[in-house]
């Protein structure tokens, strides 16, 4: 994996839960790529680093995860399925395995550093961690900043720091390679016109994310960094370093349009005074599932201003504010100078130079513009086998787009690989655990100084006098590092020697290190969740540091309540349930015949239905892909590769009639009677083309839709033939009040038909009627195209939509034109309407039997927006294709090998656990009241003879149901009521 | 970050706010603590979808209980911050602690308290 | 099932006002379903009173339980010791629990914690809807299982009457004209023709009217 962003972390994720050995090389000295750096993500405002940690940690942690941090790949030799990759691992002058990131380095360190992840406006010492999140979690030296004054090296007790170390070459043999390096921001000190670098009060995007982010320099203050003060004005400039064919660029970056009105309205949700933001646009881009809902609202409801405009340039008003003056051109020419604080260029993506060069080295097919696009309709393929693409390296691309990809990309790497299959995989081997039932908690509590983290501000010889005379602790002592080697050591035989059977640490948080201690106390046979920590360094020492009295009350208290909670304790054993190894996959179009073919590429037994009598769906009648492949040999060619596949059984004109059970275990009978059963299911159920109301469709027979035109114009159709003037009409029931989203793919077809149209005869008038142009990324490029010979496009808003009328058989078009203003009549041999996709008709009766949502346009509604796109929060089950929204075929290919690449997750293992702490029902309690059943959001809870029964494996362990529960029936492991009341109630006890 | 925040403030740590039950917060109060505050996820920001709404809807209904029994809906809060908003975090500690400073310490503690008692179920 | 609510808690606390010791029943019946009276309510309610007692420097002594069921006698029975040393029964159950706690334990004081409602169902979680008017002569058949007698404003049986407009009863535009339900459905089911019917007056006499009811059954009687 060469990248350790979110496109190396998910990946690296899916391959490693599928039975393969994963090297992740990150060149950086953290793994997370930029989205760390982000504060929201759109559309849906979650907060960037708390959906990214949770995988950050796992990614980590994983066992058959191997982390090369401040590594680059240098070379790559040999063939798929055998290659020699070559690392150059730079030195990080700490010893990661030593260092336990308790930051005394940090505040020795005399050198300050502008800070990389804050984008130059914050500072770091010279010996850093690059954010609070970061994994590894340990520290590097800036060596260029370094003056080596030896202060880390005395203030690091752990021994960790050595300056000594030096660059390592590292061979390593894999057998596929996922290229998933990211992409690097445009400098836009190159626009000199824009000023950036120049004038202080012009930021990058990036520099503005940094300021928003609660983390990030300013604590998520919105200040200006040239005068720390509150801007009234910010103005977002689009396109800049993209859609611009003078620097090579000519591409569209695809996620600036939606980041600027993300940062424009977190910034008013910020900003304590009325804050003005304006976006000054070519074309809104918001053609991702929920993107355009966003964008309304951020028009109409928040009040965001946005400018179709040209920026000519930004100017200083010339006085102390150093505010700007932005002069630019409406759409009708009129030339206007505005004042703002603040201006924001949303700059784009391109590819790292030291990509380029390794891709140069390796023989590696790239566009004109540095990017690796995927090898036609492969959505992760390269021109070299066993080497894959995913992420902003293949074209710019949002998370959950590079999530998509990542996980495809994962699922063609185990293809390749399915021989290998968990021939190089590890698991962790425990001895068997103890059964202490029926004796009393014998507790021992082990305080941690952290070296002087905890110490210089706690007394913990204090903390462990108190604790040793606290009931049921039977043992008490202090350590320098609980976390260390010799420490875990130590603590193994202590439970040993005192017989322990409950295990508290007082130390650093649950959440870097409560893994590594249950892994030590279940190392010394007791069940993991015996084990408890009290948090004494993030939420007492580090924030009390000043009090050290109260400092010590405070961890005397926690230290109390933790054992209080510790007595109650009980071994919470993992539910295990086997796998069948099958997959069901619904929807026979290119979508769900790519899904099965890669999970039977992988050896599983897959279940392919389709309910029309022939497989292909939509892509029956699409001649074209938007890039000019063929799709009528691609797509035979992948129904006789299904067809003759011995691992896929293809059910023809059958439905799903009935469904039980659970990931692993499903059971699902079929309208032709046959029961199956399987482990996953992928729905892929595609989706339709809107059957227009509006323009003469269906009144007259010269107007189409734009499947129709294309097959017509592959037919040789007359009408076509003849045809001299062609009028294509855009967003025909798309971003319309009953159907607010857009269809993603009809700017990119017209497009290409009006291209088809003037190759076929040159001197035909083709007009493109449309409201914002949405060729996002290299599809931007035809629109050049289109331009550059002579496709006219003209703007439209809806509140003047186009007039089509029929006025004795000629069809009469009337639409306003945008830079005149004045009413342009065409008369149009053919019509082309840009029909909106619609979902499937069964979408809803899948929703109801798989209990999974549909979103409001009724599309599937993923788990995460961003982080699981193609799962369901319903563990097992994943979508692909359009049954999840709009796309082309590029994408739903991608998509449906990153369903095949989740779904391989469940089906490569023999067990599955469940999740820790799950919630569990007393059931003679149980008054089968419902409330759990309607609450769950991941349909774990049903009602069986009478009571409520919680299926552990589906269950996430959040306790919602349990805090509801009218009668007390359920409770959650480890959280229980009782346990929560002995900590309240062990606070306020004097011991 | 090691941001300072008032120093009386103890934490109990949960899964989710949504698993937090009316009857813990009251016995809270019970047990001694001038007030309590539930911090969860941002508003459609709940890593288990939906549990954070519940865990207001639960809270406001304690407040609502705590001005009808007399000691005062004020002393409780629920507030919505991320895991990545330590700076939030400091404030609200220090927000909930002037706040309670005002009301002065919970008037339960100058009583004393009745037994409690519960009993196994009949079935 | 019985759908009750919970009294407000001054109400509840100034019934017991001069005890120092109650016991409180929750029952895992109908209560518990309606969210009104299970365990959880029970405790939450236990919770308060002491809470409210002690502000008031009269500290209150709780016993907490939940019975299965508080209209059997069996399920009550058990209660017996932890009765003996209060000064009072709050019973969470509908009024049926509270009689048959204070039948039982006739030397308590036995008060109620709850209003009980009507008997309905659960529209949606958290909207509990009326839907039977026990009058001990169901109709329903008649009617497209639609009933007049509680959903109906007037109770009528041969309707609509004169205030039915737009599909709603004249006194809430929120409630629906049960009559314009029944024919919508009837003409659904193509049986508008047993509309023409006309009902006879009713016999009130196997309702209420008939004062207190009982029903025994023989046949399963025991002994």
């Amino acid at each position: 994996m060469v990248g350790g962003g979110i496109a190396g972390i998910q990946a690296s994720l899916d391959l490693a839960e599928s039975g393969y050995l994963v090297y992740l090389v990150e060149s950086s000295p953290a793994i997370g790529g930029t989205m760390p750096m982000l504060d929201k993500t759109f559309p849906t405002n979650d907060c960037s680093m708390c959906i990214l940690s949770p995988k950050l940690v796992e990614c980590g942690r994983h066992l058959n995860i191997k982390t090369y941090t401040c590594a680059d790949v240098v070379d790559i030799q040999g063939e798929a399925g055998n290659f020699t990759v070559t690392i150059r691992q730079r030195p990080r002058y700490v010893h990661v395995d030593k260092c336990k990131g308790c930051g005394e380095c940090a505040e020795a360190c005399p050198i300050d550093v502008p800070s990389e992840f804050d984008q130059g406006i914050g500072e770091h010492k010279a010996i850093y961690k690059p954010y609070a999140q970061a994994f590894p979690n340990a520290y590097v030296i800036n060596k260029e900043h370094c003056i080596e004054c030896g202060a880390c090296e005395e203030a690091c007790q752990a021994g960790a720091i050595d300056h000594s170390m030096e660059e390592e070459i590292i061979e390593l043999n894999v057998g596929a390679v996922v290229l998933c390096p990211g992409f690097q921001k445009f400098d836009p000190s190159q626009l000199t016109y824009y000023g950036y670098g120049k004038f202080p009060n012009v930021l990058t995007s990036l520099e503005f994310e940094r300021i928003l982010s609660a983390s990030g320099p300013f604590q998520g203050h919105l200040v200006r960094p040239y005068d720390n003060k509150e801007p009234r004005r910010i103005a977002w400039i689009q396109c800049v370093g993209s859609r611009n064919c003078r620097i090579d660029h000519g591409y569209c970056s695809s996620v600036c349009c939606m980041y600027a009105i993300k940062e424009a309205v977190i910034a008013k949700e910020h900003s304590k005074e009325p804050l003005e933001t304006t976006i000054f646009y070519m074309d809104m881009r918001t053609y991702g599932k929920g993107f355009e809902k966003y964008y309304n609202r951020a028009k109409d409801e928040l009040g965001v201003r946005f400018i179709r405009s040209r920026v000519y340039d930004i100017t200083e008003v010339g006085d102390e504010s150093k505010n700007l003056r932005i002069r630019y051109a409406e759409e009708d020419g009129t030339i206007r100078e505005e004042e703002f604080d603040l201006v924001v260029l949303s700059v784009g993506l391109e590819p790292s130079p030291e990509i380029a060069e390794l891709c140069q080295k390796v023989g590696l097919e790239v566009n004109k513009y540095g990017f690796a696009e995927p090898a036609p309709l492969t959505g992760v393929g390269t021109n070299k086998p066993g080497i894959f693409i995913a992420g902003a390296f293949s074209a710019p691309k949002d998370i959950p787009e590079t999530v998509m990809q990542a996980s495809a990309a994962a699922g063609a790497s185990a293809s390749l690989l399915a021989e290998a299959r968990n021939t190089l995989v590890k698991e962790k081997e425990f001895p068997p655990e103890k059964d202490f039932s029926g004796e009393p908690p014998r507790i021992g509590v082990f305080v941690c100084h952290c070296g002087v983290n905890i110490g210089s501000v706690v007394n913990v010889p204090e903390v462990v006098e108190m604790a040793r005379n606290l009931p049921n602790v039977v043992y008490a002592g202090e350590y320098l590092y609980a976390c260390s080697q010799d420490s875990q050591a130590s603590m193994k035989q202590i439970i040993e020697e005192y017989g322990l059977n409950r295990v508290v640490v007082a130390s650093c948080s649950p959440r870097t290190h409560k893994p590594l201690f249950q892994e030590t106390v279940r190392e010394a046979g007791l069940n993991r969740a015996l084990f408890e920590m009290a948090n004494i360094r993030d939420q007492c020492s580090w924030v009390h540091m000043h009090e050290p009295d109260r400092a010590t009350e405070k961890a005397k208290d926690l230290v109390k309540m933790v054992v209080a909670k510790a007595a109650l304790l009980e071994p919470v054993s993992q539910i295990v349930a086997g796998v069948t190894k099958a997959a069901l996959v619904i929807g026979g179009g290119v979508t769900g015949m790519t899904s099965a073919l890669s999970l039977a590429d992988l050896g599983y037994r897959v279940h392919l239905v389709e309910k029309e009598q022939q497989l292909g769906g939509v892509a029956r009648r699409i001649r074209q892909g938007l890039k000019g492949e063929e799709v009528q040999p691609f797509l035979n060619d992948l129904v006789n590769k299904v067809l003759s596949h011995s691992n896929i059984e293809v059910h023809l004109g059958a439905e799903v009639q009935t469904t039980a059970g659970y990931v692993g275990n499903f059971v699902t009978t079929l309208t032709n009677g046959k029961e199956l059963q399987h482990g996953v299911t992928i729905i892929a159920t595609g989706g339709e083309e809107y059957k227009p109301a509006e323009y003469l469709y269906g009144e007259s027979e010269r107007v189409f839709t734009q499947l129709e035109l294309e097959e017509a114009l592959d037919k040789g159709d007359p009408r076509i033939e003849n045809g001299k003037t062609f009028v294509l009409i855009q967003c025909v029931g798309s971003r319309e009040p009953e159907r607010p989203y857009c269809s993603r793919v009809c700017c990119g077809k017209s497009v290409k038909l009006a291209l088809k149209l003037k190759e076929k005869n040159p001197s035909a008038s083709v007009f493109v009627l449309y409201r914002d142009i949405r060729t996002y990324g290299f599809l931007e490029d035809y629109y050049q195209e289109a331009r550059r010979k002579g496709v006219i496009f003209i703007r439209y808003t809806p509140e003047n939509k186009p007039r089509v009328e029929n006025e004795n058989g000629a069809l009469k078009v009337t639409v306003t034109d945008h830079v005149l203003g004045v009413p342009v009549v065409i008369s149009a041999d053919v019509i082309g309407l840009a029909a909106a996709i619609v979902p499937s008709s069964s979408n809803r009766k899948l929703s109801q039997l798989f209990k999974v949502p549909l979103n409001e346009d009724g599309f599937f509604l993923e788990a995460h927006m961003k982080l699981r796109p193609v799962d369901f929060t319903s563990e097992g089950i994943f979508m692909a294709g359009l049954a999840h929204g709009p796309k082309n075929l590029e994408e739903n290919i991608a998509q449906a090998k990153a369903a095949a690449g989740r779904a391989s997750t469940v089906l490569g293992k023999d067990h599955l656990e469940s999740h820790g702490m799950v919630a569990v029902v007393q059931q003679d309690k149980c008054a089968a009241c419902l409330t759990c059943v309607r609450l769950c959001p991941y349909n774990a809870p049903r009602i069986r003879n009478y009571a409520a029964e919680i299926e552990p494996l589906l269950c996430q362990g959040c306790g919602t149901c349990a805090g509801e529960c009218p009668n007390k029936a359920i409770t959650l492991q480890g959280y229980k009521d009782h346990m929560q009341m002995s900590m309240s109630k062990a606070l306020f006890e004097e011991v | 970050m090691r941001l300072q925040y008032s120093s009386n403030i103890r934490i109990i740590e949960m899964p989710c706010s949504g698993t937090i039950d009316h009857r813990v917060l009251l016995q809270a109060f019970e047990d001694g603590a001038d007030g309590v505050f539930v911090a969860g996820c941002m508003e459609g920001d709940c890593h288990f979808q939906k549990g954070n709404y519940r865990a207001k809807k639960r809270v406001n209904a304690v407040k609502k209980l705590l001005d009808e029994i007399g000691l005062g809906g004020d002393r409780l809060e629920m507030y919505n911050l991320s895991a990545a908003m330590g700076p939030r975090f400091a404030e609200i500690a220090n927000e909930m602690t002037e706040r309670i400073r005002q009301l002065g310490p919970s008037p339960l503690r100058k009583n004393k308290a009745g037994t409690s008692r519960k009993e196994g179920d009949v079935a | 099932m019985i759908i009750a609510q919970q009294k407000p808690i001054k109400d509840i606390a100034a019934m017991i006002e001069d005890c120092k010791k109650v016991l409180l029943v929750g029952c895992a019946g109908c209560v518990t379903v309606c969210l009104s009276g299970g365990e959880k309510e029970t405790e939450v309610l236990a919770s308060s009173l002491r809470i409210m007692r002690r502000l008031q420097g009269n500290p209150l002594e709780t016993v907490t339980i939940t019975a299965t069921r508080q209209c059997d006698p069996e399920y009550i029975e058990p209660l017996e010791n932890l009765v003996k040393d209060v000064d009072a029964i709050i019973s969470l159950a509908c009024g049926v629990g509270v009689q048959y706690l204070a039948e039982r334990f006739h030397d308590k004081w036995v008060v109620p914690a709850q209003n009980t409602m009507f008997v309905g169902g659960s529209r949606t979680h958290g909207v509990w809807e009326e839907r039977c008017g026990l009058c001990g002569d169901c109709i329903l058949h008649r009617t497209g299982g639609i009933c007049p007698i509680i959903r109906c404003s007037k109770s009528i049986l041969n309707g609509p009457c004169g205030g039915s407009q737009y599909g709603k009863c004249e006194i809430s535009k929120d409630v629906d004209c049960a009559w314009q339900l029944i024919y919508d459905r009837m003409k659904a089911l193509g049986k508008l023709d047993k509309l023409m019917e006309i009902q006879p007056p009713k016999d009130w006499s196997k309702s209420r009217d008939g004062g207190p009811r009982k029903a025994i059954r023989e046949d399963v009687m025991i002994g």
